[in-house]
């Protein structure tokens, strides 16, 4: 029988988690294709999830791993706020990163489902939003020092009541962002997915009944407790530590030094943070739910990579980190850049777990999404807002040669912006898509994956940019004798002919034949240089990755290339 | 005068002839030939002419469908192939999309692209998304490329320039000069196989177009050889992916457009089932030897999948290619697939599969895995005496031991696990069937059911019910449906090209206007002259402003903004739930779905003569029914003899050659005057959503 202790047969228990993972794509698919922002449809920077009347976890779509363990957080924190006091037909909104969420641009909305009159669930859709006003377009100032800078905030509000959109609230969104149109369309395309989810779950509890879709849920995080147990416990015992360093905060430029160390015992893991420094004065902190996240990701792929996710999954795990620090960052500290913080928290976990099974591993990678914005008006004049992260180089792994142009750690399911489309769209031209051959990877036996060089060359006028970029000083670290990798950054190539350089920057104005240059880097490589395989160093020569000069330098010969 | 086709799969190549001038249908099997899959072909109608009597010289028209082309892309086996870009983005096809589906897999890798990168060359140009030059073509780019591709030894070479959608001209062009200097070469240009924007997924089509063209060009070569050897000198037509046929010359300029091929013929034969019973929602589901495909058709027309990709699931990003693909949703649910316990203890059921060797259990060709075959034949609902007209005996006893494998693990009775191995398969195939239907905003209560396949008519009814459809159909030969849906299929071809323009009264003409140069490309297609009788179908992708997915909805030459509007936000809603009416619209893509009217197969009405219930009962079995109802009996009918038009009640079984129907209990069976089943329930399409 399963492992759980509620008597629902294997076949309904089966059945139902089918169910549950059809529902949440249904969301996703919902709202990705009716969404009006391209950071929802074409970047998918959204996630769907169901959870138990507790607020654990028991489904979620495939989207982006940033999401990866904040709902429970967000959902419990909605839970102690409105309680008793909700009734069916009741949608809330939330965009406080202080109670489980990560930035004021991530609206999530919570629908909790009702058999019976009783909550038997909640769905959750959280997406990035366009702009939610604030200093800057699209919110997201690099140098914010407060949350105040950085748009509207609604902590925790009913948007629909009983089944009637609250049209103050919906005024009060309208009149506090930059493009009201793209924000109220996504509002009612969150809305459609968590009500096409309550109807789906009605129809499971009409189906088997409440109990025992609730006793499924229960065992299905039982199942996937027992798997991630297992897993740990088959890890050796000990303490495992890793340090590293933020290239600055996007108001300092100094680095920023973090650690963590891992405790595995028996069949659990316990990741502390304490010691990594005071929450910053720019806005690359995250606030605890963001942590949460950042350390299940990698706890994910450590137990069980392919598996859906679950609360169950994270039983075992324990996170320890002290208020208010760079991780756990507390009111009003900015977190518009969180992603840029939690991804290190991230990789601290990944350099080192990664000595302990190697199989799921692989070297350092670029991290940072060297997300830009442009802004400005197009050739109607009216405003528009150019939002994109960029692709760039995984480190290498045991057996295979980084992944190039793959996205970043925090997102997933994440596409590149095509570029006959952004033409079409914005004042923008695309002068260049292709491999960072020039910034170079990681040597190794085997090497890391190339970045990519995006070239977009300003058409328009009254055109402004800012961005915040990773790992621009300390590039992505090799494994087992590999080399590091190549650093991200952003170029400006004045049309008069200057080139300027940067990492975090909060304002840039542009002119039409200005070209912004994003530059991602290589990942890191994977054992020793000198055993690289002669013909995989000729492969790279005749491909163009390698010059011959270079192959000799690095790895000390060409393969037989001249 | 005699209509015949042929569908090559995977193990058999079944050949379904069909006789005008009396309604004899014929059919006929052959081993499938793999490495020149015309051979097959020969065979196959060389038994014909042994069985059936079949003339060459008699048949007037002959369908096919193989997968040459799918299988070349699938085991690399196309031809060595360059690609030309602007300067500026030749690693735009390796580069892909980059998103990481598989999201906690560190080791994550994008798939292999068809062109590695030294064979990938740019040449300065560039067009803007007006379609205006901003750079001219730089012919002298073009010389070292022609002298790399003979020293490589290229033998096709794609061509795709940036936004060549809108304006053709660099890409013309350059195919001109490489075919002039390089004439044995294949050369593909992109604006030939899609008008439509996004240059990976153009690039990706192109590139695999050309890299299999040489392939599909010397198999039609083969085949069209060895059939006027053999007398067989009609026209000749491939079944394509978009459920229509078209002229292998027309197949070799585009050979993508078949990479569906077999499961079209399917959907093909689905519709012209509709039509036969007055029914325009069907809902289509094959369960084959190792998976199960299902697929709607909508007002009559097969749907498509704007966004097909090859090799993709849940954690493979893929290959997308902008071909008109009918719109299947594929599970790794059929006859021979495996049931396991995974690590958690939970019963699962495929994707694995037993396949035709060592193949299920009860075949007793040394498989001991428990398979959805081993289920049906256990539960009563396979006879082993029987099955495959009796050709091959089947083993009660080892399907009992491959089950039991399972059962004692989960602490069940034989015949318990035997229904939980097919439950669990009835679960996946309902998630499927509601992907295609509720998901995409259709009611399974508006459609029939017609389910063929093997495995398929013994799951069909429990499924049926359980949708609440109007009813489950079983077609005539079901067994070897996609052969005789290539003979309901007709001439088809699809041009979608990208347009962008907000909704005003001008873009409506506009688009009428384009629609019309459409209509000349169909015409010029078919190569029939003006009076060709062709049956165009307008639809515009649009969009609410801000939204980058669009919703298809119908176009009518008199639409007004308003008119076309309704239809929109009506289509908007049917598919997302809601619509926003004070949004502007915009137009982004023209699709013109052009029908050529031809003869397609009639389902004669069948003699009455020699039919009753006490003729076709040929005996009893019994059935498990699950704990509660447990064993009952059931007769057992020979489908070619049931009374027509008459109300049978269940349960029963019904045995042809290639398959069984089960009929559920409380469920009736009527056979129509054209031999169709048709099994409803007493609720059929009645029970809330």
């Amino acid at each position: 029988m399963l492992s759980g202790s509620r008597t629902v047969d294997p076949v309904t228990q089966e059945i139902i988690e089918g169910k549950l993972m059809a529902t949440v794509d249904e969301m996703g698919l919902v709202m990705a294709r009716t969404s009006m922002s391209p950071v929802i449809y074409e970047i998918l920077d959204f996630a769907c999830g169901l959870l138990t009347a507790d607020g654990e976890l028991v489904a979620q779509m495939n989207g982006i791993t940033l999401f990866t363990g904040t709902f429970g957080f967000q959902v419990r924190a909605l839970i102690d706020r409105f309680g008793p006091r909700l009734v069916d037909g009741d949608i809330l909104l939330s965009n406080d990163p202080y109670a489980g969420g990560t930035h004021s641009c991530d609206f999530a909305i919570v629908k909790p489902l009702f058999v019976d009159n009783k909550i038997v669930a909640y769905a959750i859709n959280v997406a990035h939003y366009l702009d939610v006003g604030g200093s800057v377009p699209g919110s997201l100032a690099p140098n914010a020092t407060s949350i105040f800078q950085e748009g509207l905030r609604l902590a925790g509000v009913r948007v629909v009541r009983a089944g009637e959109f609250d049209s103050d609230i919906l005024h009060i969104v309208a009149e506090n962002v930059r493009m009201p149109e793209i924000a109220i369309g996504d509002l009612n395309a969150q809305i459609a997915t968590v009500r096409v989810a309550d109807r789906r779950v009605a129809e499971l509890a009409a189906k088997y009944g409440a109990e025992t879709v609730l006793a499924a849920f229960a065992n299905l995080l039982e199942g996937s407790e027992k798997q991630a147990r297992a897993a740990i416990a088959a890890l050796p015992d000990g303490r495992y530590e890793a340090t590293d360093v933020i290239d600055g905060d996007g108001v300092n430029d100094d680095p920023i030094a973090i650690k963590v160390a891992i405790t595995i015992d028996g069949d659990q893991l316990v990741a502390d943070f304490t010691g990594c420094p005071p929450a910053v004065a720019g806005p690359i902190n995250c606030a605890r739910g963001a942590l949460q996240s950042a350390v299940k990701t990698i706890v994910k792929a450590l137990v069980g990579p392919q598996a859906p996710s679950n609360e169950g999954w994270f039983r075992p795990l324990t996170v320890i980190c002290p208020p208010g620090t760079i991780f756990t960052a507390e009111k009003p500290s900015p977190t518009g850049w969180y992603y840029e913080g939690s991804v290190h928290a991230s990789e601290l976990m990944w350099k080192a777990l990664a000595p302990l099974k190697p199989e799921r591993f692989s070297a350092g990678s670029y991290s940072s999404l060297c997300v830009v914005y442009i802004a400005g008006k197009d050739a109607h004049g009216e405003p528009f807002i150019h939002i994109e992260p960029q692709h760039g180089g995984w480190g290498a792994t045991p057996t295979q040669d980084g992944a190039g142009a793959i996205i970043a750690l925090t997102d997933g399911d994440t596409y590149n912006y095509s570029i006959e489309v952004i033409e079409a769209r914005f004042p923008l031209r695309v002068r260049r898509y292709g491999f960072n051959v020039e910034g170079g990877v990681g040597a190794g036996r085997r090497r890391g994956g190339y970045g990519v060089v995006r070239e977009y060359e300003i058409l328009g006028r009254e055109t402004t940019a800012y961005g915040s970029f990773g790992r621009t000083r300390v590039a992505p670290w090799g494994m087992d004798g590999g080399a590091d990798g190549s650093v991200n950054m952003l170029e400006i190539e004045r049309h008069q002919g200057d080139t300027e350089r940067h990492g975090r920057v909060a304002h840039l104005d542009l002119d039409s034949g200005d070209v912004v240059r994003i530059i991602s880097g290589g990942g890191g490589g994977w054992g020793d240089p000198a055993l690289r395989e002669p013909e995989r160093v000729a492969d790279d020569i005749r491909n163009g990755f390698l010059t011959t000069e270079d192959a000799r330098k690095l790895y000390g010969k060409t393969g037989g290339v001249a | 005068m005699i209509r015949l086709a042929t569908d090559v799969g995977g193990t058999f190549t079944d050949l379904v002839g069909y006789d005008e001038r009396n309604g004899e249908l014929f059919t006929a099997k052959s081993l499938t030939t793999v490495h020149d899959q015309s051979e097959g072909v020969l065979n196959a109608i060389a038994s014909s002419e042994k069985a059936d009597g079949l003339i060459p010289r008699d048949v007037t028209f002959f369908a096919h469908g193989g997968t040459t082309v799918i299988n070349a892309i699938t085991e690399r086996k196309g031809v060595r192939t360059a690609l030309i870009t602007t300067a500026g983005f030749r690693d735009v096809l390796e580069i892909g999309r980059g998103n990481r589906p598989d999201l906690y897999n560190l080791q994550f890798h994008s798939p292999e692209p068809f062109v590695p990168r030294r064979l990938r060359f740019e040449v300065r140009e560039r067009m803007n998304a007006a379609g205006e030059i901003v750079t001219p073509l730089h012919e002298r780019d073009i010389a070292p490329i022609i002298e790399a591709c003979k020293v490589e030894k290229i033998e096709a070479v794609a061509i795709l320039f940036l936004h060549a959608y809108a304006n053709p001209a660099h890409e013309e062009r350059c195919a001109r000069l490489i075919a002039e200097a390089l004439p044995e070469v294949t050369v593909c240009a992109s604006h030939e196989v899609s008008r439509q924007w996004r240059e990976y997924e153009r690039s990706n089509t192109v590139v695999l177009n050309a890299y299999v063209q040489p392939i599909i060009r010397r198999y039609f070569e083969r085949l069209e050889a060895a059939l006027t050897r053999r007398d067989l000198t009609c026209p000749y037509y491939a079944m394509q992916s978009n459920g229509g046929i078209s002229t292998f010359d027309q197949a070799t300029a585009s050979p993508l457009t078949l990479v569906e091929s077999g499961p079209a013929g399917g959907v093909a034969g689905a519709a012209r089932i509709g039509q036969a019973l007055g029914e325009q929602e069907v809902l289509h589901l094959d369960v084959g030897g190792t998976t199960a495909k299902c697929s709607l058709i909508h007002d009559g027309r097969p749907t498509l999948n704007v966004e097909y990709k090859l090799e993709h699931s849940r954690i493979a990003p893929g290959y997308p290619v902008q071909v008109p693909v009918v719109d299947i949703v594929e599970i790794g649910s059929g006859g021979g697939s495996i049931a396991w316990i995974d690590e958690r203890g939970a019963l699962r059921v495929g994707p694995q599969s037993a396949g035709s060797t060592p193949g299920p259990a009860c075949y007793g060709r040394g498989g001991t895995e428990p398979t959805i075959t081993d289920a049906l034949l256990t539960l009563g609902i396979f006879d082993p005496k029987s099955f495959a007209g009796g050709s091959m005996q089947l083993d009660k006893e080892k399907a009992a031991a491959a089950i039991r494998t399972v059962g004692d693990r989960l602490d069940m009775t034989v015949e318990d696990a035997a229904l939980a191995i097919v439950e669990i398969a009835h679960a996946s195939m309902i998630n499927a069937l509601k992907l295609v239907t509720v998901q995409r905003g259709h009611d399974p209560r508006d459609a029939v059911f017609v389910i063929s396949g093997g495995a398929g008519p013994a799951l069909a009814a429990r499924l049926g019910r359980e949708l609440s459809v109007k009813a489950t159909i079983v077609p005539p030969h079901s067994g070897i449906f996609s052969a005789w849906g290539m003979l309901a299929a007709e001439p088809r071809a699809d041009f979608r090209a990208t347009w962008f323009s907000a909704l005003s009264e001008s873009a409506l003409l506009e688009v009428l206007r384009r629609f019309a140069i459409l209509e000349r490309q169909a015409i010029a297609y078919f190569g029939k002259g003006d009076e060709a009788p062709i049956r165009p179908t307008y639809r515009l992708e649009a969009r609410y402003r801000g939204q980058e997915h669009g919703v298809v909805a119908d176009f009518e030459a008199a639409d007004t903004i308003e008119s076309f509007s309704e239809r929109f936000h009506a289509a908007h809603e049917k598919a997302y739930t809601f619509r926003l009416p004070s949004a502007a619209i915009e137009i982004t893509t023209l699709h013109l779905e052009a029908v050529l009217d031809g003869p397609v197969i009639t389902l004669p009405a069948l003699s009455r003569d020699g039919r009753s219930i006490a003729t076709a009962v040929k005996g009893s079995r019994t059935v498990y029914f699950g704990a509660e109802t447990g064993w009952r009996d059931c007769p057992v009918y020979e489908r070619d003899l049931l009374p027509l038009e008459q109300e049978i009640a269940g349960p029963a079984l019904v045995e042809e050659p290639t398959t069984t129907s089960l009929i559920q209990i409380g469920q009736t069976l009527r056979v129509t005057s054209e031999g169709i089943m048709v099994l409803r329930d007493a609720t059929s399409g009645q029970e809330a959503r």
